[in-house]
């Protein structure tokens, strides 16, 4: 148990009362469809096109971009399109995506990974492997793995964060519970690439079964298990490492630069498949829960499979529901069922409609202050962002808020501060981008400016030289005449 | 009575000299007015104010020569913090000069253009790139949306694109948010 | 850190504020008869009238009612006057916090000054003879109804509070024993109770009463050793006057108080200090809402500069 603690934090129980799920395994889907742009920034390319045949783990999409890693196809089969289809976020948008029908074959490529000796290949050889696999930050952020891993070289401590960082998401535990032995020799491929020496795993207290399965299964003296509060925002690598070392990373730097690499449990698990299998990025588990649900399960599915098909299996209701992907506290609310599992979807909850509390007028008592790990002031953000005061909301650390949703729900207004605070962010976003812009047309306008004139001032001096020695040369010419008419009027003079 | 005169007239050069050098050692080094004025406008140098360019209206902004509400595409907005920049009554956009449009580019039609290069010459901000009757084309990153190059293309091959909206630029609408 | 879901909602809240002025308006009533009742009943049928006609004009939903604030005003208002005060006293004092104090501001959330004490220092300085006779004896039910509606001599039943004696004794030199438990010490007693069942229910935070509280401690203490021939001592000045009321539940209105941690030692403190010079060398007997008032306009001050550190900056 750590001894360390961070501030604020809110203790949540499973609303929902299964509190462990059995892992079932879906077999692979009649459909998939693959959004290449899974997180903010760039997407990635097809590769693929359409009526061409796939096999389960061939490259479908790839980026130049090292912050976007290459796509697989999860499936084999055929391309059947290459559209835009929606992206479970917020903004309800359409992302380039690519839909596959399956053959049924199940057909793999051929696989060929280190195998068991990892320290047959370098270092480099094996953040190539995760990057080729495809893996991202399998927790909710999706950030590429092996920009982490790349920036963490040398880094004292590896830590695993196996915390599910949500109260109604169960994946994690069933991951450690299935899948002991290829998480630890996961972390020793990641203390292997990065060159650390020691690994700390850490998993929430409850969560009993994992600890002991986890607990036999290390051989390494250098990995521990280490049992943290079941505190909700403890999963936030942040908070995590200031809990466990009691570290704090300065806003603006990277855990890498103080020398701790955080990855989560899954991605650990992905990253063994990918360079001890050579097995990409292809499925994942996924949390189905919810108060509409008969049968609450965790799924091993195929990235790609549609919503509705996992969530049938676990016997929503008839009711109409209310969906909310990637968990009770940070997830997005979807409108209907019609999305495809990413690889950062780690669960789907299924509600009945519940009557959405009435907002009220905020009382500034401060609760959410009290809440929030990262200390600041969400009352006086609140008004800041209502009112659209960008710079007031700046200057109140706006962009360190890391939307934990601690200060929502302990409001007593119902105050959705969080999303409050999204906008706020997003306008602050908006505000640089036109600055950027408008200080880049500004720069060509005056460049224009100073080019015609550049362009005038040549052309004049030029037309005063060409000035100058058509004078010159009339000069010239008038002298010579001058000396003409003097001799002529010479010899005039002499005739006569 | 004279006492009183004294007392007083050395508290006040007293309170002269403070002043004084308070003015000095505390003077504000601000940018010029013109250069402030500057930054609010939108950069889109559509001229739709009457003037060549932001610069220009800036100046003459500066000078009291030209109104604050004349600039469409910086919107009402941009009004109101012209009018507190210069601490004046912020005034309605004057619609004589446009209205405000949504954020958008143009693209030329590489099949119907002619290579007249008229586009490039009324392009404020070099955002068009082509030669003599070759074909001509925007550079959609650069392209303010100031629709000037739209009038002198002779064979009407300029059109208006909105930008799409991207997950990355999204920024939510909290009327749906909240439920007051 | 928060276990479990939590409070409630706004309205809860204010609810759990009225459910802990119970045994101090309980112990009024004991003490000084059915006037603490009238009072309080005027106040609430003219608050919540008030505050509905105000939300009409304002068009906004009346549901905003539900939210109990108004009802909290008023019963504050009405137990700070004293229980024979005429009832138009009651009635204007309750419009004016509701009208001026909160709703011209904006409605709940919106008020820089706490309502309740903005009608009360209105009617003192307007009313200062109604606003300052207390009885000592218990009303009936009709003695109670007789002396709110009807204008009768009320001198007869009128007598100065404990801090008025203290303070002519001390000015007159005569002897003065600051350790008598009398009926505004039991009143005290019963807010502090009421104050501890805020705090064990997590409505309020322990900084605004106790750096109040210290406040009051340190400033009497100080007059003690340099003043002595007018201070009164901390022990009388924490069991007398609305210290205890003022503490847990006129302070602590989150809205018009400050908002963070450190700002809210600062407020409640400096309010301590004004209350104890205001009650040693001003004119009115008690300075709480004075106090309070000169406070809340300093708030925005105070929570600018007590900005808490932000992790990782």
């Amino acid at each position: 148990m750590s001894k360390h603690d961070f501030r604020g934090g809110v203790l949540i129980e499973n609303p929902y009362p299964l509190n462990q799920l059995s892992v079932v395994e879906v077999p692979p889907p009649k459909k998939a469809i693959y959004l290449l742009k899974q997180r903010e920034g760039a997407s990635a390319k097809p590769k693929v096109k359409v009526g061409q045949k796939v096999k389960v783990g061939q490259v479908i999409a790839v980026s130049n971009n090292d912050y976007c890693v290459p796509m697989h196809s999860s499936i084999s089969g055929v391309v059947s399109a290459i559209d835009d289809q929606p992206i479970a976020h917020s903004s309800g948008l359409k992302v380039p995506s690519i839909s596959i029908e399956s053959d049924g074959k199940d057909d793999w490529i051929s696989l060929k990974g280190c195998g068991e000796e990892v320290d047959k290949c370098t270092p480099d050889e094996i953040i190539e492997k995760i990057r080729n696999a495809g893996i991202v930050g399998m927790g909710g952020a999706g950030f590429p793995a092996h920009v982490k891993i790349k920036g963490a070289q040398g880094a004292k401590t590896i830590i695993i964060n196996a915390t599910e960082c949500d109260p109604a998401t169960l994946c994690d535990d069933a991951l450690m519970r299935k899948y002991p032995e290829e998480i630890i020799k996961g972390i020793e491929v990641l203390m292997y690439a990065c060159q650390s020496q020691k690994a700390i795993i850490a998993v929430e207290e409850d969560k009993v079964d994992a600890i002991i399965k986890l607990n036999q299964t290390i051989k390494n003296k250098n990995i521990c298990v280490e049992a943290v509060p079941i505190k909700y925002s403890t999963g936030a690598e942040k908070l995590l490492i200031k809990l466990l070392l009691d570290k704090v990373i300065p806003t603006g730097s990277f855990a890498s630069s103080s020398g701790v690499l955080c990855q989560n449990i899954a991605t650990v698990k992905a990253i063994y498949d990918a360079v001890v299998i050579g097995k990409p990025l292809v499925s994942r588990i996924v949390t189905v829960n919810g108060s509409a649900l008969k049968n609450p399960s965790n799924y091993e599915v195929r990235i790609g499979s549609s919503f509705s098909d996992i969530v049938k299996k676990s016997k929503p209701s008839a009711n109409p529901h209310e969906i909310r992907v990637g968990g009770m506290m940070m997830g997005v609310d979807v409108p209907d069922k019609n999305y495809s599992i990413c690889k950062i979807t780690s669960s789907i909850i299924v509600d009945e409609i519940k009557i959405k509390q009435k907002e009220s007028a905020c009382i500034r008592c401060s609760k959410c202050n009290e809440v929030c790990p990262i200390n600041l002031l969400p009352q006086q953000l609140f008004w800041f962002c209502k009112s659209d005061n960008t710079k007031k909301a700046s200057s109140y650390d706006l962009q360190d808020c890391i939307e934990c949703g601690c200060c929502s729900y302990v409001c007593p207004s119902h105050i959705p501060l969080v999303e409050y605070f999204q906008y706020g962010k997003a306008l602050v976003k908006k505000e640089l981008r036109e600055q950027e812009l408008a200080a880049k047309s500004r720069e060509r306008y005056e460049f224009k400016e100073f080019r015609l004139d550049r362009i005038k001032q040549e052309r004049d001096k030029m037309m005063a030289e060409k000035k100058a020695a058509l004078k010159a040369k009339m000069a010239k010419e008038k002298d010579n005449k001058a000396k003409i008419a003097e001799a002529l009027k010479r010899v005039n003079d002499k005739k006569k | 009575m004279i006492e009183a005169i004294i007392v007083f007239s050395i508290f006040a050069l007293l309170l002269g000299l403070v002043l004084g050098f308070s003015a000095k050692k505390f003077k504000v080094k601000g940018n010029p007015l013109v250069e402030q004025i500057n930054s609010i406008l939108p950069q889109t140098q559509c001229g739709q104010c009457t003037y060549a360019g932001c610069k220009p209206y800036a100046e003459a902004i500066a000078k009291g020569e030209a109104k604050i509400n004349q600039c469409p595409p910086g919107g009402q907005e941009g009004v109101d913090a012209l009018a507190e920049l210069l601490n004046v009554d912020t005034l309605p956009l004057n619609e004589e000069h446009g209205e405000t449009k949504p954020k958008h580019v143009v693209e030329i039609d590489e099949e119907l253009c002619i290579g007249c290069t008229l586009c490039i010459q009324a392009c404020p901000v070099d955002a068009i790139l082509g030669a003599s009757k070759v074909m001509t084309t925007v550079i959609a990153s650069e392209c303010t949306g100031c629709d000037l190059c739209i009038p002198v293309c002779p064979v009407d091959c300029i059109y208006l694109i909105d930008l799409k909206p991207s997950m990355d630029e999204y920024v939510p609408n909290m009327e749906k948010v909240t439920n007051v | 850190m928060i276990t479990g879901k939590p409070i409630l909602n706004t309205s809860n809240l204010m609810l759990q504020v009225i459910y802990g002025l119970i045994l101090g308006v309980a112990l009024q009533f004991y003490f000084f008869g059915w006037g603490v009742i009238y009072q309080i009943t005027l106040a609430l049928i003219t608050g919540i009238a008030a505050e509905i006609i105000f939300l009409k004009i304002r068009k906004k939903s009346i549901d905003v009612i539900k939210d109990n604030s108004a009802a909290l005003t008023a019963i504050l208002l009405a137990i700070s006057i004293p229980s024979i005060a005429p009832w138009w006293i009651v009635v204007l004092g309750t419009s004016f916090a509701i009208i001026f104090g909160k709703q011209l501001y904006g409605g709940l959330g919106s008020n820089p000054l706490n309502p309740a004490m903005l009608g009360y220092a209105f009617l003192l300085i307007s009313f200062p003879l109604e606003m300052t006779r207390w009885t000592s004896s218990f009303l009936s039910f009709g003695e109670g109804l007789n002396v709110i509606f009807s204008s009768i001599n009320i001198d007869a039943l009128s007598s100065a509070t404990r801090l008025e004696e203290a303070k002519f004794a001390l000015m007159e030199g005569e002897v003065f024993n600051p350790i008598q438990i009398d009926q505004t010490v039991w009143i005290n007693l019963g807010f502090l109770f009421g104050g501890v069942y805020l705090f064990y229910k997590k409505v309020i935070t322990w900084q605004i009463p106790l750096s109040f509280l210290a406040g009051i401690i340190v400033m009497s203490a100080l007059l003690m050793l340099v003043d002595s021939d007018h201070a009164m001592g901390p022990v009388f000045h924490l069991f007398h006057g609305a210290t205890m009321l003022g503490a847990f539940f006129i302070l602590t209105d989150p809205v018009s108080s400050s908002t963070t941690p450190r700002g809210r030692l600062i407020f409640g403190f400096l309010i301590g200090i004004l209350v104890i010079i205001i009650r040693t060398y001003g004119s009115y007997p008690d300075g709480v809402a004075f106090a309070v008032l000169l406070l809340n306009i300093a708030v925005p001050l105070i929570d600018y500069y007590s900005k808490p550190k932000v992790f990782g900056r």
